[in-house]
Formats: structure tokens, C-alpha cells, sequence
């Protein structure tokens, strides 16, 4: 059973993109346009991670992330922040909040690669 | 009437095989052996008796009688194992071939060879360098080159021939 | 990557833009509007964002200004002004403007673009607060691509993560595993912190680990795995073995190792050390150290010791290559040596069998004990001349790469068993066929790109070379995914060249290999006598020259493979010697798997059938002395050596078997090129010639005679009808 990967951003272009290098590498991958959007998804279907944008309509990432962490199916998945370099009072709110990293952006598809390899193993 | 390959004043080595009298090229001797034992080499044609260990060389012995359609080469106090080497397609050789006993060296003009006989003799004319005559015999100059070559081509034309035949 | 994202960034920009331009003048009239604010902000962050992304690096560069604006706005720091919507309202339309002359030079006005860029500056600096804190720049985690390879350093790591790691979904395993892509890692888990069940709470961390890591990759690379976690666990890495002291392999002791980790005070090791038992055991007794500390430390000693063993082991070859310890040696001279090896061998055969005739003990002794050394210099010497295929193999990359390229095929070649090793000779032998071979396929075996597609294969095409040691041999295949042969075209050039009866009904195996058959080459005038030429005749040539095999098939569509065959080396085996009638004969030990007895009774028993059980399986055997034409008597007892070929178990019914026997392999030479079953010769310790049996062959001939007896049966029985 292949990995399942959701990424919530409002920007089409970075969901499209997130999308298509994880689905390369083999991952399933979920697309939410915003944190109540995911949240929403996260109630019904499990996931093994979770890609967020911090800056969302509806339910920004750090939202998400809490709301994610209340959920018994996600409170121990690993969850990522996508920031942009000059964010870096957000990294230390996003890790308050429970999320495991953070990949800055802009960022490559390796990058990209390389951290969901590191978190999930 | 000479034959045209032969055109200098050579030695030669003359054997016996049953009554006939054959001669070889002494340039292609090597050596003259008593035939002690002979280890048969199973699944090939009667002619070719085995192999001896010529020291520490493992070489083919033919028996020339059966290739010549005469019957075995029986094994007397006479009988000796003619060594001789030869180039085939570039490689040389060395094979052994049977002699129910070898007589001397003598030397051959030009002149006293003649063409092989179309009819006469009981063994393939391809064979035949010649037939010589000394001393009021006749004795046949043997083409080893040929005699050897020929077996080879028969060994795959009967491999050929069995495929075919089995339709 | 920025091509296949562009147009969705390019459409979702220009839908961003559009509500902006909503938003701002919505904002207008509501200037404290948060929502407002947010989505203006947003906007500009996410083109700002994916722009940077995609390869809009100008619009990026441009939106920063925007975004950072707004962002004071959103902040309370800046207010809302007529002055910063008309801005704002004149930047939109310059990205718009980036947007549509994206790619284009001189689409866009650069000198509005650095006036909007001054009037946002401006705006900054007259609502001035206090300036923005200078941001640290946040680590990105990278890919860990390869670094520069540096002497192998080791560290000792004591990773302990914060208690409550879990609830931000950290993974210790994950990094830990990411740790051992680094080089060669012991881990060993200390659980002295694990608390009793009762008090164990599932989701909390309690274990830390200890690593000891020889790695060429560096201290960063470590401190990279731990990025995300660097700030809740704690970390420690110390260099214990720098890669510079090669001199003493002997390392720390065991409790100085416990001491520098922080695991035992001085004190307490020096109280254990009084007493003379070793130091790990006596903490552990006295319930001092726990048994995984130790273990832990001993793991350390241990791996740090082997990394300074190797070490001076390779500074020693280098040291040794540049003295010059290793030579260069003509092959002629090798040869040399072979064959003296060989008379050696053969003597000394000879010398034991005459030992023990005379059965004097202390001369079978020795004997045996030169017997022990001559093998041993022999496998050294036949060793001298083995090299891996490897290198062959390589060169055959190029040849595909250009010959592919040439002809307009896209083909891949794939190797297996690189590491195979040959000797010398036989390699060097081997390079011809196997060009011609290569050739081959890529000329004829593999479409064109075109005609794969059109057929449902991949466009490119896969040249597979593969060598593996199969008992005394070394089984070569070149395998393609092309065509495969063109089986009625064979037929009929050999039904042209006389080879085959029109009639004949062969099975597509023979078919195959009939491309092999003397005289069925068409390129150019071969002439009977030289034989020179190209043409697949010529490889088999080689291949029987190296007293190989080679065989041909295909699967119509799907790809060919050529099997190639080679005695691993062409002077000396070990063989079991057995009898029939007053005839010996060799069986390459490797191939012989067990003998068993075979009794008249047996023989009945299996009714012609020429089957024996084994542990309760069929074993077919072949009965050699029939198959010989051995004259004599057969005895009552024989003997069936069983051997396994390829998988196949098939037996040899021998009158008795001798023993073990070394064997100096002699050629049969030309005259018998045509024969089978014969591998070779060898001359015994009594100076008679033994035949070495050619068991694959003997094996394959009874399959088809069991075929053509078939035939034949069957033909016998049409003509009697």
C-alpha cells in the first residue's frame, strides 16, 4: 500500500505541483485549497502526512495544523509547513502548533522529495 | 611424365600397410613410434583409433588401413605409430598414423614419380601425391595434408547427413 | 519543471490579480476591513510565492515590495491610505503587465517598476514603527546529495529527543535510518529512562539512542538530520576518530569511553577496577551501568577499531602499489608457469599413486603433503590469470551507445555479474564473438523506436550481458528485447544451401541454431579453406576453439538470447575419476553432485526405462558403456554418478569410481573438433591417456537422440503403415 499525502494550498500552481512530484515518486496524493477544506477531507479519509501552506484563506496553516493535531488519526502523522524565507517567527508558531518541519519556499521537486523521505521514512 | 607439384629430389619415409608400400614426406615426420596402447576416443569413426600420450602431448592416431577400407591394423611386434605434422587451414598439426611396420628413408628424383592411376588402386585418388618407383617397386606417395583434411570433411558431412535423413 | 507549471500559475496570477483589483478598491471604502486586508495580503503572498517557484523571478522580486506592505498593514504597523491603494492599484497593473510580457524583453516598463518599488519604500519608511526585526534566514533542509568524499571520520551521537517528540509527529526511527544512509552505524537504545508499565504513558519518548557513526560525509551532514528537531532534543556529536592517527589501532578503554559520555564518574570506574574482573561485567553486576551502556561503549571501541584496522590496511596497499609492489607481467610468461604447474600436478599425481604402492607410510606423508601445497599453487597460479568480465562488459557500452545512435535505435545495455571472473585468455578470446554478437543485435535483434511503439514495446530498446558461474563454466548471455529471428528465413537459406531437406520438419531450436551451422553465413565469399569472414560461424569458431558452447533462441516479438558457454579455465580441474571396462574416464567434480549403486535387480526393475529413485525421485541415467561401445562384460555392480547440470539431475553408469583426481586438461586438438562428448584429455599418473567427459553435452545429445529415436520410431511406423 502506497503512502498517502495530502497538500493544502490556495495556490493551484503549488498544489499542481506538490501533486505531480509526489504522485512521480509513487505517493497517493490529496489536494485541499484551504485549512477547512483539509480539515474537512482529514475527518473522513486517513492520511500519512500532511503538506500545508501557512497562508490560506478559510483556515490558515497554523489552524490546519492545530485542527489536525486534534484528530486522533493525525495526531502523530508527520506535518509539514511550506513558508516563504521571511517567515521565521511562523516556523516557531507552526511548531507550537505540532507541525515537523518546514520547507521553504521556492523549492525544488528533490527538496521537496527529500524532506517527505526524511519524515516518513 | 612427372607430376608437377614435385619438382625437387626429396627424401622419403616408406611403410608398409598389408602389402602395399607407401611413402611420406620425410619433412612431415616426426618421429616413429612403437604402438604400446591407444586410448579410444568413444562416438568417432573406426579410422581414427584413439589418442596416445606423446610426452605429455596428447596427439590422434589414425589407422590408415581402415581410412584406406583394408581391415584393422592389428597390433604386431612390427607395428609402429608414424608421427607426423602438417598444417591445416593454417594450423599445424600433429597426428599419428598407424603402419603395420615402416621400412626406410630413400630418396625420390622428380622423374620417378608419376601421376596417380585413375583406376587400380583400392584407395581414393585424392590421397595420392604420386606413385613412385624405386628399385622395381611401385609405392604410393601419400598427401597426408589431403588424407587428414578429407576426414574432416567427411566427420561433417555425416553429422550433416544425419540431420537430414531424420525428416 | 517551469515550462509545465507556468500556464497554471500564469492563470491562476491573472485570476488573483482580477480579485485584487476587487479587493483594493473594495478597500477602499473599508480600509480596517481585516478580511479585506488578508486577501489583499494573500494575494501578493501567493504570487509573490509560486511565482518564485515557476521562474517569474521579476514578478516575485516586484510582489515582495507589495507584500511586505502589506504585511506592516496587516500587522497594525501601517494604515490603509488613499496613497496606498492608488500604489497598490498601479503595481496590480504592472504584474499584469510582467504577466502578459512574460518572457518577452522590454515588455515592460522598468522604470514604473522601480518607481512603484521607491513609492512603496517610501510608505515604509514614513509610517516607520520599529523596523521590521532583521529575519533570520531559515535553514532549508536539502537534498542530501553526494559531498566530496573525504577520509571516513567516525562520531559518537547521543540523540535524546524531548520527551514529547511524538505530538509533532516526529519519527526517531526515520532519522535514525537516515543516519545509516550516511555510512556504517551501530545504534544501540538506551532504555535506563523507560519507566515501569504503570507508569509508561504511550505517547511520550522515553528511549535516547546512541550512535556510533564512521562516515565520509561530514559533520554537517549529520547535524542535518536532526534539523527539525534540533531545537526540542538533545543532541551531542563528538568526533571520536579524526582520520588522522593511524599508528594505534588500540582506542579508548571501555571506561574512559563511559566517563567522556557522561554514563559513569571517574570514581565510580576506579572502585570497579580495583577488583580484577573486566570492567563492563563488574558495572553491570553491581547494577552500576546498565547492560546496554556497555554495550554500547564496546560497540563504539569495536567499530572504531575496525575503521583504523582497514585504514592502515589501505594506507599499507597504497604504500605498497607505490613502491611498486605490483608488476607487470607478459602473458606469454604466465603461460609458462601454467604449464609447468600442470607437468607438475601430473607428477606428482603420480608420485602419490607410487607412494602408495610401495605403502610406505612416511612417504605417502609427504606425498600428501605436496599434494596439499601443488593445489594450493595451483589455484594461486590459474588465480594470476582471472579477471572480472567487467571490464569487457564496459567496453561494450560504448560500442552500443554509437552503433545504437547510428543507426537511429534508442538501446540501453544492462549488465549482471559484472564481477564474474575469467581468465585472461578466455576473455581476451571472448572479445570478437561477443562484438559480433552485440552487432548483431543492435543491427538486426532491436527495432527502430517506430516500430516498437507501433508493436506496444518501450521505444527504447535493452541489450542485457550476463555472466554467471555455473559449476566448472561460466554461462554468458546476450539477451535482447528486439525482434527475435526470423524463423522461415533461416529455414529457407538452409533449405537453399542444401543443409536441410525441404521436407524436414525441425523444432524451432534447431531452427535457431542453424545460423551457427558451417557454411549458412552469407556475408561476403567465405572460402572453405581460410575461412576467414564475418558471419556468426566465425563466433562459433572462437567459442569451440575456447572448447565452449553456444546456442540461439528466441521468442518471435519478444527478444532473443544467446547462451554462451566457457570452461572456466583451460588448464586444470578437479575431476572424479571412474572406470569402464579397461577404459578410464573424468568427470568435472564440480558437476557431480553423489554416486549410488546400481544393481542388476535396479536395472530390471526399470524396465529399459533407464531411471533410478533417489530419495524418492527419478533420476534418469545414461549407460555409458552402451553408449561407448565399450566391449567386456558389465559387472554386476556399477556404479551412477549423478550430476547436476543447470538444475537437471542425470546419471552415469560407470563400472566403478575411482577416486579424486587432478586434472590437467590436454586438448583433443582438430581432429576432434566433431566429437561429442569429449571435453578434453588428460594423462594419468601411469602415463595413459583418460578422456574428460563433456557432461552438458552428453547430457543434451541422449535429450535429442531420445527426440530422433522418437522420429525415427515414428517414421518406421509411417512406412510400415
Amino acid at each position: 500500500m502506497g503512502k498517502v499525502i495530502m497538500t493544502a494550498d490556495d495556490s493551484a500552481s503549488i498544489r499542481q505541483m506538490v501533486s505531480f512530484t509526489l504522485k512521480q515518486s509513487g505517493y497517493e496524493v490529496l489536494q485541499a485549497v484551504d485549512g477547512r477544506d483539509a480539515l474537512q477531507q482529514l475527518g473522513s479519509r486517513k492520511v500519512d502526512m500532511l503538506i500545508t501552506d501557512l497562508n490560506m484563506p478559510n483556515l490558515d496553516g497554523i489552524g490546519l495544523i492545530k485542527g489536525a493535531r486534534a484528530l486522533p488519526a493525525c495526531k502523530f502523522i508527520p506535518i509539514i509547513m511550506l513558508t516563504t524565507e521571511s517567515q521565521d517567527t511562523k516556523k516557531q508558531e507552526g511548531k507550537a502548533a505540532g507541525a515537523t518541519g518546514w520547507i521553504v519556499k521556492p523549492f525544488k521537486p528533490e527538496q521537496l522529495l527529500a524532506v517527505v523521505k526524511k519524515v516518513l521514512g | 611424365m612427372s607430376v608437377p607439384a614435385i619438382t625437387e629430389t626429396t627424401q622419403y619415409l616408406t611403410f608398409k600397410l598389408g602389402e602395399e608400400v607407401f611413402a611420406l614426406d620425410v619433412a612431415k615426420v616426426r618421429e616413429i613410434l612403437d604402438f604400446t596402447t591407444v586410448t579410444k576416443v568413444p562416438q568417432t569413426p573406426d579410422y581414427m583409433r584413439g589418442v596416445i600420450n606423446l610426452r605429455g602431448s596428447v596427439v590422434p592416431v589414425l589407422d590408415l588401413r581402415l581410412k584406406f577400407g583394408m581391415s584393422a591394423t592389428e597390433k604386431t611386434v612390427n607395428t609402429c605409430v608414424i608421427v607426423v605434422e602438417m598444417v591445416v587451414e593454417e594450423e599445424a598439426m600433429v597426428l599419428g598414423v598407424l603402419a603395420d611396420s615402416v621400412q626406410e628413408v630413400i630418396d625420390l628424383e622428380p622423374e620417378q614419380i608419376e601421376p596417380a592411376p585413375r583406376i587400380g588402386t583400392t584407395i581414393n585418388t585424392e590421397f595420392i601425391m604420386g606413385m613412385g618407383k624405386h628399385n622395381e617397386l611401385f609405392l604410393i606417395i601419400l598427401d597426408m595434408d589431403r588424407v587428414f583434411s578429407e576426414g574432416e570433411k567427411e566427420a561433417i558431412v555425416k553429422t550433416e547427413r544425419e540431420a537430414v535423413v531424420n525428416e | 519543471m517551469d515550462n509545465q507549471y507556468a500556464d497554471t500559475f500564469k492563470e491562476e496570477a491573472y485570476e488573483l490579480l482580477t480579485e485584487l483589483e476587487n479587493s483594493l478598491l473594495e478597500l477602499e471604502d473599508r480600509p480596517d476591513d481585516p478580511e479585506l486586508i488578508s486577501r489583499v495580503f494573500r494575494a501578493m503572498h501567493t504570487i509573490k510565492g509560486s511565482g518564485a517557484m515557476f521562474g517569474f523571478d521579476d514578478i516575485a522580486a516586484f510582489t515582495h515590495q507589495v507584500e511586505t506592505a502589506f504585511d506592516q498593514v496587516r500587522t497594525g504597523k501601517l494604515t490603509v491610505s488613499r496613497k496606498m491603494i492608488n500604489l497598490t492599484l498601479a503595481a496590480r497593473d504592472q504584474i499584469k503587465a510582467m504577466l502578459d510580457g512574460a518572457g518577452k524583453e522590454g515588455a515592460v516598463d522598468a522604470a514604473l517598476t522601480a518607481q512603484l518599488i521607491a513609492g512603496f519604500k517610501e510608505l515604509l519608511n514614513e509610517e516607520q514603527a520599529a523596523a521590521p526585526p532583521a529575519e533570520t534566514a531559515m535553514p532549508q533542509p536539502s537534498p542530501s546529495g553526494p559531498p566530496p568524499v573525504e577520509d571516513p571520520v567516525t562520531f559518537r551521537i547521543r540523540f535524546r529527543p524531548a520527551r514529547n517528540i511524538f505530538a509533532n509527529g516526529t519519527n526517531p526511527v526515520a532519522l535514525l535510518n537516515e543516519l545509516r544512509q550516511l555510512g556504517d552505524c551501530r545504534i544501540v537504545a538506551q532504555m535506563c529512562d523507560v519507566p515501569l508499565l504503570v507508569e509508561l504513558d504511550p505517547e511520550s519518548c522515553y528511549i535516547f539512542w546512541d550512535v556510533i557513526l564512521t562516515t565520509t560525509s561530514g559533520l554537517d551532514a549529520i547535524k542535518d538530520v536532526f534539523i527539525f528537531v534540533e531545537d526540542d532534543c538533545e543532541i551531542s556529536i563528538d568526533t571520536i576518530d579524526g582520520g588522522g592517527n593511524v599508528d594505534d589501532e588500540a582506542y579508548k578503554k571501555l571506561g574512559e569511553i563511559l566517563v567522556e559520555r557522561g554514563d559513569m564518574a571517574v570514581e565510580d570506574i576506579e572502585a570497579v577496577l580495583a577488583n580484577q574482573k573486566r570492567l563492563g561485567e563488574m558495572l553491570v553486576e553491581k547494577g552500576m551501568a546498565a547492560p546496554s551502556q556497555i554495550h554500547s561503549a564496546l560497540l563504539e571501541q569495536q567499530q572504531v577499531k575496525e575503521v583504523r584496522q582497514e585504514r592502515r590496511q589501505k594506507e599499507e596497499r597504497a604504500r605498497a602499489q607505490e613502491a611498486g609492489a605490483s608488476i607487470r607481467v607478459p602473458a606469454e610468461k604466465l603461460d609458462v608457469l601454467v604449464n609447468l604447474v600442470g607437468e607438475l600436478v601430473t607428477i606428482q599425481a603420480r608420485m602419490t599413486q607410487t607412494a602408495v604402492g610401495r605403502e610406505d607410510a612416511e612417504l605417502i606423508n609427504i606425498a600428501e603433503e605436496v599434494e596439499r601445497l601443488t593445489a594450493e599453487m595451483r589455484d594461486n597460479v590459474l588465480n594470476i590469470r582471472m579477471l572480472p568480465i567487467g571490464t569487457t562488459f564496459n567496453k561494450f557500452k560504448r560500442l552500443v551507445r554509437d552503433l545504437s545512435g547510428e543507426l537511429g535505435k534508442e538501446i540501453e545495455m544492462a549488465t549482471d555479474g559484472a564481477e564474474t571472473e575469467l581468465d585472461k585468455t578466455v576473455i581476451e578470446r571472448l572479445n570478437d564473438p561477443m562484438v559480433h554478437l552485440i552487432r548483431n543485435c543492435i543491427d538486426h535483434g532491436i527495432e527502430k523506436p517506430e516500430v516498437r511503439e507501433a508493436a506496444g514495446k518501450p521505444r527504447q530498446g535493452t541489450v542485457r550481458l550476463a555472466a554467471v558461474h555455473s559449476g566448472d563454466r561460466v554461462l554468458l548471455t546476450i539477451e535482447d528485447d528486439g525482434a527475435g529471428l526470423d524463423r522461415e528465413a533461416i529455414l529457407a537459406k538452409a533449405v537453399e544451401k542444401g543443409m536441410v531437406a525441404p521436407s524436414a520438419e525441425l523444432p524451432d531450436q534447431e531452427i535457431y541454431n542453424l545460423i551457427f551451422a558451417p557454411g549458412f553465413s552469407t556475408a561476403s565469399k567465405v572460402t572453405s579453406v581460410s575461412g576467414r569472414g564475418v558471419g556468426m560461424d566465425v563466433v562459433k569458431r572462437a567459442i569451440d576453439a575456447l572448447r565452449g558452447s553456444i546456442a540461439i533462441n528466441c521468442r518471435p516479438g519478444l527478444g532473443t538470447v544467446i547462451s554462451i558457454r566457457i570452461p572456466l579455465t583451460m588448464a586444470i580441474i578437479e575431476s572424479l575419476l571412474v572406470q569402464i571396462g579397461a577404459d578410464r574416464f573424468l568427470i568435472p567434480l564440480s558437476l557431480v553432485d553423489e554416486c549410488i549403486e546400481l544393481t542388476r535387480a535396479d536395472v530390471a526393475a526399470s524396465h529399459g526405462r533407464n531411471m533410478a529413485t533417489v530419495r524418492g525421485h527419478l533420476v534418469p541415467y545414461i549407460p555409458l558403456r552402451q553408449k561407448f561401445s565399450i566391449a567386456g562384460t558389465v559387472p554386476d555392480i556399477e556404479q551412477v554418478v549423478i550430476t547436476e547440470v543447470n538444475g537437471t539431475r542425470v546419471g552415469f553408469v560407470v563400472d566403478r569410481v575411482i577416486g579424486e583426481h587432478q586434472t590437467v586438461i590436454k586438448s583433443l586438438g582438430r581432429a576432434f573438433k566433431n566429437v561429442e562428448g569429449m571435453s578434453g584429455a588428460t594423462i594419468l599418473g601411469d602415463g595413459s591417456v583418460a578422456l574428460i567427459l563433456d557432461i552438458p553435452q552428453l547430457v543434451r545429445s541422449v535429450e535429442e537422440g531420445d527426440y530422433l529415436a522418437l522420429s525415427n520410431e515414428q517414421s518406421t511406423l509411417k512406412k510400415m503403415i
